[in-house]
């Protein structure tokens, strides 16, 4: 059971470097405010991790008189315990995403990647196998559908561009995410 | 039970709602694609939920000894399509083991959560925390239940061999005494009188002397011993501390002489004094350690102890002193043991002293401090009274060597 909580923080990490990564790059052809959302980024992600790796770790009591490296420790551990890296690094990542120029293929693999990110820290943290998604495959597999939809409208070239043409498109995108929504959770329960 | 979104949920809603928001900021649909999957996700959510589960917790072994490996054994019932995890959230001194994992709609068997007692006490072994998980994982439920109180008994420290006194009461046992008896120890041959067994003729005596010579037998005779425990400080390591090392010599010591069917008294040196005169027997072993363990311990100044009952000191036992030696009122009342006539030996169990910052008056005060140490040891031996140091660590055989390879001098 060790072993595999490892191995799904392993997977965690590298996922946590991918979409880093991948949403920042290429830095120079980011916006303004780049850099602070890559350092929000970056110090989310290695907190996030942190805190699945001392998540079992059990704090020695504290004899009253200790050190100012022990409290130091101890505090930094308590408070990475307390903050919620993950939403931190999400909308980091996301925000990085949107300061570049609009890219729907790459936004749309930076999703799937946020994705997988989420689901091996909630595996790393509930210390549960791989194989208590199983059930989820179909919905997961529906909502990645949707996301090569929605980008596949968000690159149709036959639209007029313009503020108002951006509206009707992710207007359009929104009616079809809260569509399936409601639609593929009742037709996957229809035979239970 | 309480009910609560998930940390999972919680992420999913933040990717979710993130997107959708950067969507119609910025205006790119792509966006709201990545909230396509964590929408889904979320839309599973479930409402119809248990509403009470029953969880029943006991004990494999209500009694157990520190640093040894038990179990809790816990049976859920009601929790329906839910995946439940079951996991010791422990106390102090207990380390828990690894939670277990029951899959939705599992149902029979109870399951065993391991857990293991640091340190010796009565003490509580913590809560049972029962998660329970949805299929898509959105929904947390958690239920906290109360185990039960363990009684954890000190590791007794090894001791194979015992201090036997050369004087022992006229009491039948196992010891082999100086007194002619009818032991099975071979101690002399003497001229026969009428009314000797015939059976103890000593054939080949009775052809050199030429009269009749029969053997003679040591008698065999139980010895009268006093562990006294001294609970009045507790320094040093936590978990070699000077009270766990007094507790585990003592049950040392208890089980020793109980094995060897001796008499085995036990008086808890403290704020006040608790005792158990000597006996024998399992049930008597078993009173003397939860004498041990459910001693409070501690120091009070007022407390009057520098003289011991007289109902706990049968005449003539051999007195066993596990101690720091930092109280003086112990030191005096294995003075006054001494002027009753009392054989007494002390094992000696500081093996920490006082912190210093490395300063000249802090070491000189350190030096000062061992030297009185060395003092009050020096004093107790100039009485009669021997005193060893042991460290815990070895066999209690070590330190006693000297006084368990040949009888103990009694001197009056």
């Amino acid at each position: 059971m060790r072993k595999l909580r490892w191995a799904t923080i392993a997977a965690a990490g590298m996922l946590v470097i991918a979409v880093i990564l991948w949403s920042a790059a290429p830095i120079s052809a980011a916006g303004p405010g780049a850099r602070i959302a890559v350092i929000l980024a970056i110090v989310s992600g290695v907190a996030c991790l942190v805190q699945l790796v001392v998540a079992t770790a059990t704090l020695a009591e504290s004899s009253g008189f200790d050190s100012p490296l022990e409290r130091l420790a101890r505090g930094l551990v308590t408070s990475i315990r307390a903050l919620p890296w993950p939403e931190l690094l999400i909308i980091a990542v996301l925000a990085l995403e949107a300061l570049h120029r609009s890219r729907p293929w790459h936004t749309a693999v930076l999703g799937v990647a946020l994705l997988g990110l989420l689901l091996s820290v909630h595996l790393a943290e509930t210390g549960a196998a791989v194989g208590v998604l199983r059930r989820q495959v179909p919905v997961i597999a529906a909502g990645i559908g949707l996301t090569a939809l929605a980008v596949g409208a968000s690159a149709l070239p036959g639209l007029p561009s313009g503020p108002a043409s951006s509206v009707v498109r992710v207007i359009a995108a929104l009616a079809a995410v809260v569509a399936c929504a409601l639609a593929v959770p009742t037709w996957l329960s229809r035979d239970r | 039970m309480t009910w609560s979104l998930s940390a999972h949920a919680r992420r999913l809603l933040t990717l979710a709602l993130a997107g959708l928001v950067i969507a119609v900021i910025a205006g790119r649909p792509a966006f709201a694609g990545i909230a396509a999957p964590a929408v889904l996700l979320l839309a599973a959510w479930r409402v119809d939920r248990p509403g009470s589960v029953a969880v029943r917790t006991s004990l494999t072994e209500p009694r157990l000894a520190e640093n040894l490996e038990s179990t809790v054994r816990a049976e859920l019932r009601g929790h329906g399509d839910f995946s439940a995890e079951l996991v010791i959230d422990p106390a102090d001194a207990i380390t828990a083991g690894q939670s277990v994992i029951l899959p939705a709609g599992a149902r029979g068997g109870p399951v065993y959560l391991p857990f293991t007692p640091t340190r010796w006490g009565r003490r509580p072994v913590g809560m049972l925390a029962v998660t329970l998980r949805d299929r898509f994982r959105l929904t947390e439920g958690r239920v906290l239940a109360h185990l039960p109180t363990i009684d954890c008994r000190p590791h007794p420290a090894q001791m194979d061999r015992s201090v036997v006194l050369s004087r022992l009461p006229s009491r039948l046992g196992e010891h082999t005494a100086r007194a002619v008896g009818e032991g099975a120890e071979f101690a002399g041959v003497r001229e026969f009188v009428p009314g000797d067994r015939q059976r103890r003729i000593n054939w080949p005596a009775t052809t050199r002397h030429g009269a009749l010579h029969l053997s003679t037998f040591s008698a065999e005779r139980t010895q009268n011993l006093v562990v006294i425990a001294d609970a009045t400080t507790d320094v040093g390591e936590p978990g070699a501390s000077t009270l766990d090392l007094v507790l585990r010599g003592a049950s040392g010591a208890i089980r020793r002489y109980l094995a060897g069917r001796d008499r085995v008294g036990l008086i808890i040196y403290a704020s006040s004094l608790s005792w158990i005169g000597p006996g024998q027997g399992q049930r008597h072993f078993q009173r003397l350690i939860d004498l041990l363990v459910s001693s409070p311990g501690g120091w009070e100044r007022t407390a009057q102890l520098a003289r011991l009952p007289r109902a706990a000191l049968p005449p003539g036992a051999l007195v066993l002193v596990f101690s720091p030696l930092l109280d003086p009122r112990l030191v005096e009342s294995l003075r006054d043991l001494r002027e009753r006539g009392f054989s007494v030996l002390v094992i000696d169990v500081l093996n920490a002293e006082p912190a210093h910052e490395g300063g000249r008056l802090s070491a000189l005060t350190s030096r000062v401090w061992r030297m009185e140490q060395q003092a009050i040891r020096f004093s107790l031996t100039q009485i009669g009274v021997p005193v060893v140091h042991w460290d815990g660590v070895s066999s209690l055989d070590e330190p006693l060597a000297p006084y368990a390879r040949r009888v103990m001098v009694v001197h009056r």
